[in-house]
């Protein structure tokens, strides 16, 4: 009861946090912060595929193409209002989710990643092989015409506008993370959970290995499509291969493990980090010109992943015990640690 | 139970707050942005770094132009103020820079940003928010084919016309198509190997080539594609292929230092020399002279140019100019750029003229319309930075504004370009 009040408080910061912001923010920063919603979405996905099954993906970049795509040439051939095709695209994801998570069924650890790694490297070829279909390097450029939110036009937010996409992000953000908790907090998060620490234990258990593997990698694959049409809707509509090569996979992992296990907040900064730091980094003084940007970039990393190896999450869970120790501070911290439990 | 029914309720309330944000209302912009009566602001994004970073200097050589400009109280009163970004050719980063150009820095215009694909990554986004994207430094035919809603092609990619979208050199296309004739007026048996890059840009070049070589396609022997980015041994094998299929003309369509890296192979490994073509993009001296460090042999290369020559015609009163600006700047590494032969500096300095012809002409409050109106009536006959008798002109009907070249040939002994014949028409 005392853990979950907090809990239910940081939903209500972030969501009250969030609703503000777009009135506060210049335009310009509205689309950086409809960015870090796209990513939100996707880092949450690969958490829990990566942070509460244990399952490793270096190619959810791939699934975030899929998704892209599936935006981009519903609306170009048939007009197909733009939150439809998020739908679609979450469908279309879940299903090739599911079919990379059989050889998972076989693979794990650095041969799964490794899979996973040609999936990143190959998907983004498709359009170039497929040109007819997915405009090879020309991209893909959905329709811009006025699309309401759920066929409701909403006067005076033009579709594809800095505003129109940050509404659209984050309260999709909001539908996927209610998902995603109500998964994680019942039989299908405790069977992740027992796959993640001991696969023997959990098939002795009776949690059928299959699938539940398969089904964290569809339900992780079908959140990172959601990402990726939303991706290209704040790219006004555009869709090009060079978006998602293996990179975006890479950021993506990178922004799961800023995130750590388990934490809004933490998920919120890993979304931040991946989203906002290309671009603000570009600016840096320190380093004066554009090219900086990946230096900060790199050198970033290396210090998160050194100062926070429990990425944001595991600092939280630190700075918690911290206060609860000052708190008790009579308590050993063998006992500490167990009734924590 | 019950806290979980008020966790799911509290939950619901985010999603609907979040579709309520959804409707927030976009303010309004009045007037054209980024221009006041003593300034005008414009952007651009260029490979100031990475794998295309050796065409850097025509930015840099862009705000020596601007630069000169102001000193002579600017136009019409207003100071030019150009911000380059660096987008290090990746399309993938173009368009959050442009997005920040046009929404935080608020810029005119965006003028000369380099590169097909990034350009092609952001013409949707600036024609949708009816932003200039002229001037483009690449010559795709992609940028003057989608202008108006009559007349142009019925191509996929011209779904919705583009009439913010204006190029500016001789299109790549007709740069191949002139190569083919070339080679079917000069060579008996051509075997026609060609290399080219992977993407829009080298498919544009290849489609204009096979387009002039008519009914003797079957004269290409061997079409090697490569990526960008790829390291020297991988183009160098593509070279090798190309000898293999027993080309006898090799014609490259490729970014710089891919072209290098080819004719360096060509030279220093295979002691191979057919006829060869190489594409305007590729053939700055500086870059010709880089390959003959490394092993070229490039007598004899056949290439075109549209821009006037710091090295072969020094004594003209456009490149007198040139030089008198670029040492303006004293920025040695340009100025040293310039002195060596780096055509795109000139060609900076050409594109800016043009773009400050255009604001001239672009009424005494320019706006984005009406600066639009004015560069598609261009009468640019005087550009002292351009090939003499090559002229810039737009109409309503005329949407490449430069459709001339004149051919060159790489003189081993001068170790430059001597141009030949007479100023060709490229033109559809």
């Amino acid at each position: 009861m005392r853990r979950r009040l907090p809990a239910l408080g940081s939903v209500a910061i972030v969501a009250a946090a969030l609703s503000v912001l777009p009135f506060v923010l210049s335009d310009y920063n509205v689309y950086l912060g409809a960015e870090v919603g796209v990513f939100f979405i996707a880092i949450l996905g690969l958490n829990i595929l990566t942070g509460y099954t244990g399952q490793i993906s270096i190619g959810h970049g791939a699934f975030m193409a899929i998704g892209a795509y599936v935006t981009a040439v519903m609306s170009r051939d048939h007009g197909t209002n733009l939150v439809l095709t998020m739908l679609v695209a979450f469908a279309a994801c879940f299903v090739i989710g599911l079919l990379v998570g059989l050889p998972a069924l076989r693979l794990s650890g650095v041969s799964l990643a490794l899979a996973t790694f040609a999936l990143a490297v190959s998907v983004p070829q498709l359009p170039l092989q497929w040109s007819n279909y997915l405009g090879g390097s020309l991209g893909v450029q959905a329709s811009t015409k006025p699309s309401g939110l759920f066929g409701i036009s909403m006067p005076g937010v033009a579709a594809l506008s800095n505003q129109w996409i940050y509404g659209v992000a984050w309260a999709s953000s909001a539908l996927l993370f209610g998902m995603a908790w109500l998964i994680l907090r019942g039989r299908v998060g405790r069977a992740f959970r027992a796959v993640r620490d001991s696969e023997i234990a959990a098939v002795a258990s009776g949690v059928e290995l299959g699938l539940y593997k398969t089904l964290a990698f569809g339900i992780s694959a079908a959140y990172a499509g959601v990402a990726g049409s939303l991706f290209v809707m704040a790219s006004n509509g555009f869709a090009q291969y060079q978006d998602f090569l293996v990179v975006l996979s890479l950021q993506l992992l990178i922004g799961a493990a800023v995130a750590g296990l388990g934490s809004l907040w933490g998920i919120l900064v890993g979304a931040a980090f991946v989203g906002l730091l290309p671009k603000i980094s570009g600016s840096v003084p320190l380093i004066g010109s554009d090219n900086g940007r990946d230096i900060v970039y790199g050198l970033l990393v290396i210090l998160v992943m050194l100062v926070l190896p429990g990425g944001f999450a595991g600092l939280l869970a630190r700075l918690r015990s911290l206060a609860r120790g000052l708190n008790r501070e009579s308590i050993p911290v063998k006992l500490r640690e167990s009734s924590s439990q | 139970m019950s806290i979980n029914r008020k966790k799911l309720g509290a939950l619901l309330c985010v999603a609907a707050v979040g579709i309520a944000v959804a409707s927030t209302a976009g303010a309004a912009q009045q007037g054209s942005p980024g221009i006041t009566k003593t300034s005008i602001k414009i952007g651009g994004t260029f490979p100031l770094t990475g794998g295309a970073s050796l065409y850097a200097t025509i930015a840099y050589a862009e705000e020596a132009y601007y630069a000169y400009v102001n000193a002579h109280g600017g136009v019409n009163g207003r100071k030019i103020t150009d911000i380059v970004r660096d987008d290090q050719y990746d399309p993938s980063k173009t368009l959050p820079l442009v997005k920040q150009l046009v929404e935080q820095n608020k810029v005119f215009a965006v003028v000369g940003s380099l590169g097909t694909a990034p350009g092609l990554a952001t013409w949707g986004y600036l024609n949708t928010h009816q932003v200039p994207q002229v001037l483009l430094a690449t010559g795709d035919a992609y940028w003057g084919t989608c202008t108006q809603k009559v007349g142009f092609k019925p191509k996929p990619y011209c779904k919705t016309p583009k009439p913010w979208t204006m190029g500016w050199q001789p299109d790549y296309p007709s740069e191949a198509r002139l190569y083919a004739k070339q080679i079917l007026k000069t060579e008996n048996n051509p075997k026609i190997g060609v290399l080219y890059q992977n993407d829009a840009y080298g498919q544009n070049y290849l489609a204009g080539f096979l387009q002039g070589l008519g009914s003797h396609t079957g004269d290409v022997v061997d079409k090697e594609k490569y990526n960008f980015g790829d390291s020297a041994q991988v183009v160098g094998a593509h070279v090798g292929a190309l000898e293999a299929h027993g080309a006898n003309t090799v014609v490259i369509f490729a970014t710089p230092t891919a072209s290098i890296q080819a004719l360096a192979t060509m030279g220093g490994v295979l002691h191979w020399s057919p006829t060869t073509y190489l594409n305007n993009v590729s053939a700055n001296r500086l870059f010709v002279l880089d390959a003959e460090q490394n092993g070229a042999t490039p007598n004899g290369i056949i290439s075109s140019s549209y821009i006037g020559s710091q090295t072969a015609t020094p004594s003209t009163p456009g490149m007198k100019l040139a030089k008198k600006i670029i040492d303006g700047t004293h920025n040695s590494t340009l100025i040293g750029d310039f002195n060596n032969g780096d055509n795109n500096i000139v060609y900076g300095l050409a594109v800016a003229y043009t773009f400050v012809d255009a604001l001239k002409h672009a009424g005494t409050t320019p706006t984005r319309a009406s600066f639009m109106a004015a560069i598609r009536n261009l009468h640019e006959y005087k550009n002292p930075f351009v090939y003499p008798g090559i002229g810039v002109q737009t109409s309503k009907t005329r949407t490449f504004p430069m459709q001339q070249l004149i051919l060159e040939k790489w003189k081993g002994t001068a170790h430059d370009w001597r141009t030949f014949g007479s100023v060709i028409g490229t033109g559809f």
